[in-house]
Formats: structure tokens, sequence, C-alpha cells
């Protein structure tokens, strides 16, 4: 999977290992991950518990607190049924579906006139596309509401489905052209001499052979785009437009009363898709992930 | 117009800027442009509803007096420096874990990468939680161990927000570092390590003369990525603190969103924004001559 920019791993795994007894290798390496992986995982599985714990279990000193006596589903039914949380639910799902075909769909493009067209100048195109990778949302946020304002997006989707797409391009098309430069020019040029066009190059060679690729800035895009904060926050007043991690921080807190059970279950669900995504396409999501940093 | 078509088909020029153009667009519009239009907004008094006059460099000579702006850079420079320093020291001890042979190493990875990939807003929530006054865990199991007498206000004090933020930070960070720099790991072939032990180096001496001088190229880069989320990190304050307590947690980002959205004052926001922007292009600089360092190693020739 995604070995094409994988990286070249080393077959020879072993090592020196065998001289390493088994004792010490207990203690040097298996009691630290251990530790990393009770304090990196400990918050999920503090969510789940909150999320089925009755109030009165959650508001007592006494017990264990680390297991639930009594679990209820009044959380979750207090969630789906009192709030909004299914259209922000929803709303989520649709703006990073849709920013991230489009920004999928241009990034393509735009990766393969920068890598195969080469095209004048695009050597300064692909180092300034990679400097747009690296300017943060934390600075764009008010001049980019200044805008949303004047065009009369303020408070709608399509806000963010536009938005979302500045940091989701750079990236993406930093990415692919990493892949397409992996797919051998030779290919292409036999398909020239057959009478194919750019086009046809594209859609009936590239792309096919680029496929890991795309999951990879796929998956990339659409996790960037369900976490995104900033600009849902700036950009979306209503309740019923909201995506899910404005709506949890903002909607679901009334006053000092907290509802911690509605607050994990919201932080909860709205967790589990991007993390049952990414568990289907981890070797891609790491490739992509490496990938980007490496190239 | 066949005739336009397979011109612009064949002409490699043409082609490409019509490749290119969805993608200009909407980087011009929505990201150049805006870059420009914030640093201008820094020169002008606007609020929002209102229109701004320019007023040249009245907004940073305020912020420059302003005792919140002083303390939210102090804080955004603590906050850095300490959050990617432990970040990593962790990712780099958990890379070398991980790089060890063990059993179901593609399941530990991806359970490791969790925290990075979970929206950070919805985990900050859960950090809300734990670092409850009344019911935090972390309080409650202390106090069983006998280790302290009272609960802990983690979000209440000046110095305890300040470091559980960061807490909460490198919880977050750790995992990315430690999956980029675990790629780097295992690009170094074994047999370096068999030559050096054979040299009679130690662990330690191997750590020190192979691994490190190999894997510096991919921790300039790591590390620059690192400290620019966390220089702009916004949704993990505005999440458990909102700034405060006294402003204690404020960083540049919460504060100039404070101050242009609740507040009004779009100028003066954008003027904190843009004071952000000569930091970061340090950042990016160190990551430049870093993968310059990287393009030698890799024999590239000096230029």
């Amino acid at each position: 999977m995604a070995t094409s920019i994988a990286t070249p791993e080393v077959t020879d795994t072993q090592g020196m290992n065998y001289l390493v007894s088994l004792p010490r290798r207990l203690v040097t390496v298996w009691l630290p991950l251990t530790v990393f992986l009770i304090v990196l995982l400990f918050p999920f599985y503090w969510m789940v518990i909150t999320t089925f714990k009755p109030n009165e279990e959650l508001l007592s000193r006494e017990g264990n607190p680390f297991w639930v006596k009594n679990p209820t589903l009044d959380h979750i039914k207090k969630l789906l049924f009192d709030t909004a949380y299914p259209d922000w639910l929803w709303n989520t799902v649709l703006v990073s579906v849709t920013s991230t075909f489009l920004s999928i769909a241009c990034s393509v493009l735009a990766a393969y006139a920068i890598e195969r067209l080469r095209f004048r100048g695009s050597r300064y195109v692909g180092m300034s596309i990679f400097l747009a990778y690296l300017v943060p949302p934390s600075i764009l946020f008010i001049p980019l509401a200044t805008m949303v304002y004047k065009l009369n997006l303020f408070d709608t989707r399509l806000a963010l489905i536009l938005t979302y797409p500045t940091f989701l391009i750079p990236f993406c098309t930093w990415l692919l052209m990493g892949y397409f430069k992996s797919i051998p020019l030779e290919l292409e040029e036999c398909a020239l001499i057959d009478g194919a066009n750019r086009w046809q190059i594209l859609v009936r060679i590239i792309l096919p052979l680029a496929v890991p690729g795309l999951i990879s800035a796929g998956i990339f895009a659409f996790t960037l785009s369900w976490n995104e904060f900033i600009y849902a926050l700036t950009f979306i007043s209503s309740s019923e437009v909201k995506t899910v991690p404005v709506g949890v921080v903002t909607e679901l807190v009334e006053g000092d009363v907290y509802h911690w059970g509605s607050l994990m279950a919201g932080a909860l669900f709205g967790s589990l898709p991007v993390a049952i995504l990414y568990s289907f396409f981890v070797e891609y999501y790491v490739s992509g992930l490496t990938g980007a940093v490496k190239e | 117009m066949t005739a336009l078509l397979a011109r612009i088909q064949n002409d490699r020029n043409a082609l490409g800027l019509l490749f290119l153009l969805p993608t200009a667009v909407l980087l011009l519009l929505f990201l150049t442009y805006p870059l420009g239009l914030g640093t201008w907004l820094g020169f002008t008094d606007t609020k929002i509803g209102r229109g701004g006059e320019w007023i040249g460099l009245e907004n940073y000579a305020f912020l420059w007096g302003d005792e919140v702006t002083r303390l939210a850079l102090f804080n955004t420079l603590f906050y850095t420096v300490v959050a990617s320093i432990i970040k990593f020291g962790l990712g780099l001890w958990l890379a070398l874990l991980l790089n060890k042979h063990l059993p179901f190493k593609a399941f530990l990875r991806a359970i490791v990468l969790l925290p990075f990939i979970v929206p950070t807003a919805l985990s900050a929530i859960a950090f809300w939680w734990i670092y409850d006054s009344q019911f935090s865990i972390i309080s409650w199991a202390l106090q069983r161990m006998g280790l302290i007498d009272g609960y802990i206000d983690f979000l209440g004090q000046p110095w305890a927000a300040r470091f559980s933020t960061i807490a909460a930070n490198i919880w977050r960070g750790v995992p990315f570092v430690a999956i980029t720099l675990l790629a780097g790991l295992q690009t170094i072939a074994p047999s370096y390590y068999e030559a050096a032990s054979l040299d009679g180096a130690s662990p330690l001496q191997q750590f020190r003369y192979v691994t490190l001088p190999l894997l510096t190229p991919i921790i300039a880069v790591v590390m620059t990525f690192s400290v620019l989320f966390t220089f702009t990190d916004f949704q993990l304050i505005y999440v458990l603190t909102r700034g405060g307590p006294l402003n204690a947690t404020h960083l540049m980002a919460t504060l100039s969103f404070q101050r242009a959205i609740p507040g009004g004052s779009l100028g003066e926001g954008a003027a904190i924004a843009t004071a952000m922007v000569p930091f970061l292009l340090a950042a990016i600089l160190v990551s430049y001559f870093g993968l310059q360092r990287r393009a030698w190693q890799q024999g590239a020739k000096d230029t």
C-alpha cells in the first residue's frame, strides 16, 4: 500500500535486537511504551466512560471513578433530541466532503501542471504553493471575515466550503506533486506518441496510477476540514449552520452548569467518524503525513 | 474554435495556465488577497460595521504599550518554547521505542497517532473535564495516593493554567513528532549500527554519532512545523481557558480573536495577527536551512 513514496522500509528490522536480553527489554522498551500509550489514550477512555455515567456518579468523589456502575444513555438522548447536534454533524459532513472534493480536483490539475507540463515559471509556482501551505489560519481569519461579510456569505456553509481550500489545496498539491513525480515519464511519452492529448493522459494514465496518492490527500483533507475550528467559529453564528467542534464548544455549555455527560458524548461522536475513517486508511494517512514532511 | 483548442493542447504554457486556473483563483482570492488585506487592516482603525481610516502605526504603538499584549507575547513564546522542547524530547523517545522490533508495530503506530487526528477542540473538551477544579480525575488519583491535600485548581491559577494548557498541547503534538521522526529513523540502514557496534560504540554513542546526525535534517523540518502549529495555536486555549485567568494563557492568536471578533476592533486584531508574521518567517528560514543541509547530505552540489 502506498509504497511508491513511502519510506524505503528497511527489511532487516530485527537488527541487533537479539543482543538485548528480555528483562532489560521489558524495562527499557515495554515499560515506557505502556506509559506513553496510557497517557495518549486516557482522554479517549475518559470521554467514553463519562458519556455513559449517570450524573450522580459523575458528581461524586466516592467509589471508583474509572468504571461505570449504572450505565445510562440519557446523555446521548439529550444530545440527539434536545440539541442541534444532528444538524451540526450533517453540516460537518457536508462541508468536509465538498471542500475535500473541490480541493482534490483543483490540486490534481495544479500538481499535474507544475510537475509534468513544466510550463514557464512552474518552479516558482511550486515554491509559492509550498509557502501558501505555511500560512496559518490564525492570521487570515480577520481579513477573511470582512471578505465573507462583504460577499454576503456570512453564516452560510458556502463560506466554509470556499475558505477551507486555502489550507487544503496547498497541502494536497504538494503531496500529489510527490506522487506524480514517481510515475515514469516514459508512460506519458508512449501515450503522446499514440495520439493521446494531455487531458486523456491525466485521466487514463496518471490518475489510475496515483490512486494511493489521491486517497492520502483525500483522507488528509477530510480530517483537516473536519477538525477546522477558527473559520467556523468566526464565520458562523446560527446554531443550525454550525459544525460539530464549534457547536459543542459554544452551545453545549449553559452558564455555569456543565453537562459533562452530554459534552463528552458530543466530543466522542464528533471524534468517532474521523477515527473510524482513519482506521481504515492508516497507511495512506501516515504516508501522506511523512511524505509531506519529507518532500 | 477547434484550431484554438488544438493550439492550447499543444502549448504547454497555455495548458499549464489553464490547469492552474482553479487553484490560482481560489488561492489568490482567499489567501493572497486576505494576507494583504490583513496587513492593511492593521494600519487602520476598522471596527465591525464601520470602515476604517488609515492611522499608520497607531495600532502597533498602542499594542506595544498594552500590558495584555505584552503578556500575550510572553505567553506565546513561553508556550511555544516549553511545549516544543518537551514535544521534541518525548516525540524522539517514542519514535525510538517504536523503531525497536515490536509485535503489532503497525497497530501501535496507528493508535499513537489518534490524538493528532481527532478534532483538537473536542479533545480539548475532554481535557477541560480532566482539569475540572472539583471533579478532576488527576486530583482524585493524587489525593488517593496521598500526594496532595486539596483538589488542584488546574485552570484557575495563572501558572497552573499555563502548564496545564502546555500539557494538553504536548499530548496532541507528541504523536506528530514521533510518527514523522519514526519515518526518518526507518530510513537509517541497520548496517550503520552494526558497523558502529563492531567499532565498540555503546548504544548511547551509536545514538549520538549515527542516529542524530542522520536524523538532523528531518528533525529540522518536523520541529519547524511543530513550532508553527504551536505558535499559532488557537483552539486549545479558546476551549480550555479563553485566555484566562487574568490573561495568563492568552496567546497572540486568541488575543487577536478576542479583540477583533467579540471586541469588534478588526484593525487592532489584524495588527496583533500581523505581528506574528516575523516569528513565522524566522521559523520558516530555519526549516529552509535544515532542508539545505539535507540536500547537501544527499550529495547535491553546494550552491
